[in-house]
């Protein structure tokens, strides 16, 4: 947070030098990069998180996305809206990230079967028999499990779709992928995904 | 249309692209429907299930965001007036409060092993012991070779030491001589010496010749004054170094005592003492300086050049030592820094040939050592 603090006074101590008038073509929201940063950082944390399974790691890339997008707001021209380039910058890091030798750490240890995030504490208890949770939790553990063993590609295109809710062509320009290919991964993803599910019945 | 959705169509479908048709199957057909509630259902809990947890943890981020302040201050126990602690202390020493008895509820457990915990790994054990072995086996075998042993032996290089001769600081050995005599058939007795000087008037005799001289002088030797002569306790004048016998000027000539010449005692020249000539005492000849002045060259030959040297285009300087005798000949040459290829020789050669004024002691001439520098040099 205190990050944040001092972007905006920087940015501030800025804003008058800046003050031409085609800087008035961006949205309100890059103007104010506190409020873009309220808005959107939920979501940007959520998709990292449940990308790296690490509340530190995505905590850092949460915070360096944000740095890049403070450093690059000039070259943003309103193309597309904010919420999905930020998601771009979230999607570039990420995958720089797991290029990374620190990721295929974390990676191999994933696959040893120890994941440190466990997703069937969090699903919602609104379900009335104990057996339904306990089914409803089945399901969710196995879909975890079928997303920890994608390929990044796969796992990215499948967060975005089903918790990100972004259509095909959202994703495209997120990943910088074209929509074919977008659609041929999210086809397997889902494909993984139901084959576990009906395994698991 | 009849047809149930194929897995194609159905991940289609969830995907958001399916066509009007399909979407008109799914709403139609129930057990596609129920297909696809059921797996839309699994989704959205997976949805769900990352959303709280995300959001669970970004709550717990922002829950007391001033935790950490608070952390760097005191905690309230431990801020209480010094009073009150005072009397709390002074309490406790009065009436000690009783404590409980201590109950030790934990046991000792026996560990199997606290070096590490993996024991001993038999591969690797076996491993380093077989390498060591080999190790020890091929220092063994290498070094108990003969062809090896020769080898280390003939390969320790022995080290000349240097000569170190010329450095060495020369012993300050007095050098010089004398003798005399009066041509008697015994030899020079046993006896003392007169005082040194360096000026003689009277040679010493044992059998005086003038018994009633008109201006008696004392006998003396040339030397220094300070040079320490062999002392003989006898109450005669005599050589020093000789046999007792009957009282004898020794068959030498020239007024002294012993077998030499000159007025000196012993077997040399001049009117020392000892084997030497000139003054002094010890053998050997003057060295230039100290009231002896340095032959002068008055008639020189040039050395030949050897073949070799010539050949070899060879240049340098031969150093020779010699002696300039009384008559101006360098006699007893020594090389002191050779050139080789001959040159030494050829430069002994030509320097017998050189005449010389000699070097003169009290006006007399006097054999005196010089060394001699003999350059060759090719034009």
């Amino acid at each position: 947070m205190r990050m944040h603090t001092r972007m905006q006074t920087a940015l501030v101590s800025k804003a008058p030098a800046q003050d031409t008038p085609e800087d008035d073509s961006w949205s309100t929201e890059l103007q104010d990069f506190d409020l873009l940063v309220k808005r959107h950082r939920p979501r940007i944390f959520r998709f990292l998180l449940a990308s790296l399974r690490d509340r530190e790691l995505a905590e850092n890339l949460t915070q360096d996305c944000f740095v890049r997008a403070y450093r690059a707001r000039a070259q943003f021209r309103g193309a597309a809206q904010a919420g999905t380039w930020l998601m771009q910058i979230a999607a570039n890091l990420l995958r720089d990230h797991q290029g990374s030798s620190r990721a295929q750490f974390w990676r191999r240890v994933l696959r040893t079967g120890v994941d440190p995030a466990d997703l069937r504490d969090w699903v919602p208890d609104r379900h009335g028999s104990p057996e339904q949770l306990a089914s409803a939790k089945e399901q969710v553990q196995a879909i975890w499990k079928t997303v920890a063993g994608l390929s990044e590609r796969q796992r990215t295109v499948f967060l975005l779709r089903f918790v990100e809710d972004l259509n095909l062509l959202e994703i495209a320009a997120v990943t910088g992928m074209k929509e074919g290919t977008v659609k041929t991964h999210l086809f397997r993803a889902l494909e993984a995904v139901r084959a576990r599910l009906e395994e698991g019945k | 249309m009849n047809q149930h959705l194929s897995s194609e169509q159905l991940s289609n479908y969830l995907m958001g692209e399916a066509t009007l048709e399909e979407t008109a199957h799914a709403r139609a057909c129930p057990s596609c429907g129920r297909e696809l509630a059921r797996l839309e259902s699994s989704l959205a809990l997976f949805r769900g299930a990352v959303r709280r947890w995300s959001g669970a943890v970004v709550r717990m981020r922002l829950a007391n965001p001033d935790d950490h302040l608070a952390r760097l201050l005191p905690p309230q126990s431990l801020e209480r007036p010094w009073y009150s602690s005072l009397v709390e202390n002074i309490q406790e020493l009065i009436s000690p409060p009783k404590l409980p008895p201590l109950e030790v509820t934990s046991r000792p457990i026996a560990v199997k092993e606290i070096w590490g915990q993996y024991g001993r790994q038999k591969r690797s054990w076996a491993l380093s012991t077989a390498f060591q072995v080999v190790v020890v086996a091929l220092l063994f075998t290498v070094f108990s070779s003969k062809a090896v042993q020769q080898a280390v032996k003939e390969t320790v290089s022995l080290v000349a030491p240097v000569d170190v001769s010329d450095f060495k600081p020369k012993l300050q050995k007095m050098q010089g001589g004398g003798g005399g005599g009066d041509r008697s058939p015994l030899p020079a007795p046993k006896g003392k010496l007169p005082k040194p000087a360096l000026r003689q008037f009277t040679p010493p005799v044992v059998v005086p010749q003038n018994m009633q001289p008109k201006l008696a002088m004392d006998p003396s030797i040339i030397a220094p004054p300070d040079v320490a002569l062999p002392q003989v306790n006898l109450p005669n004048y005599g050589d020093p170094l000789a046999k007792l016998g009957p009282p004898s000027n020794g068959p030498g000539s020239g007024a002294g005592i012993g077998s030499g010449s000159g007025g000196g005692v012993g077997a040399g020249k001049g009117g020392g003492v000892g084997a030497g000539e000139g003054g002094g005492f010890g053998g050997g000849v003057f060295h230039v300086g100290g009231g002896v002045t340095a032959p002068i060259l008055v008639y020189k030959v040039e050395p030949e050049y050897s073949e070799e040297a010539r050949k070899a285009k060879f240049q340098g300087t031969v150093v020779l030592y010699v002696e300039v005798d009384t008559t101006g000949k360098a006699i007893n040459p020594r090389v002191v820094r050779s050139l080789g290829l001959g040159l030494d020789e050829k430069a002994i050669e030509a320097v017998r040939k050189w005449k010389f004024k000699p070097g003169l002691k009290d006006g007399k001439p006097v054999t005196v050592a010089a060394t001699i520098e003999v350059n060759f040099r090719l034009l």
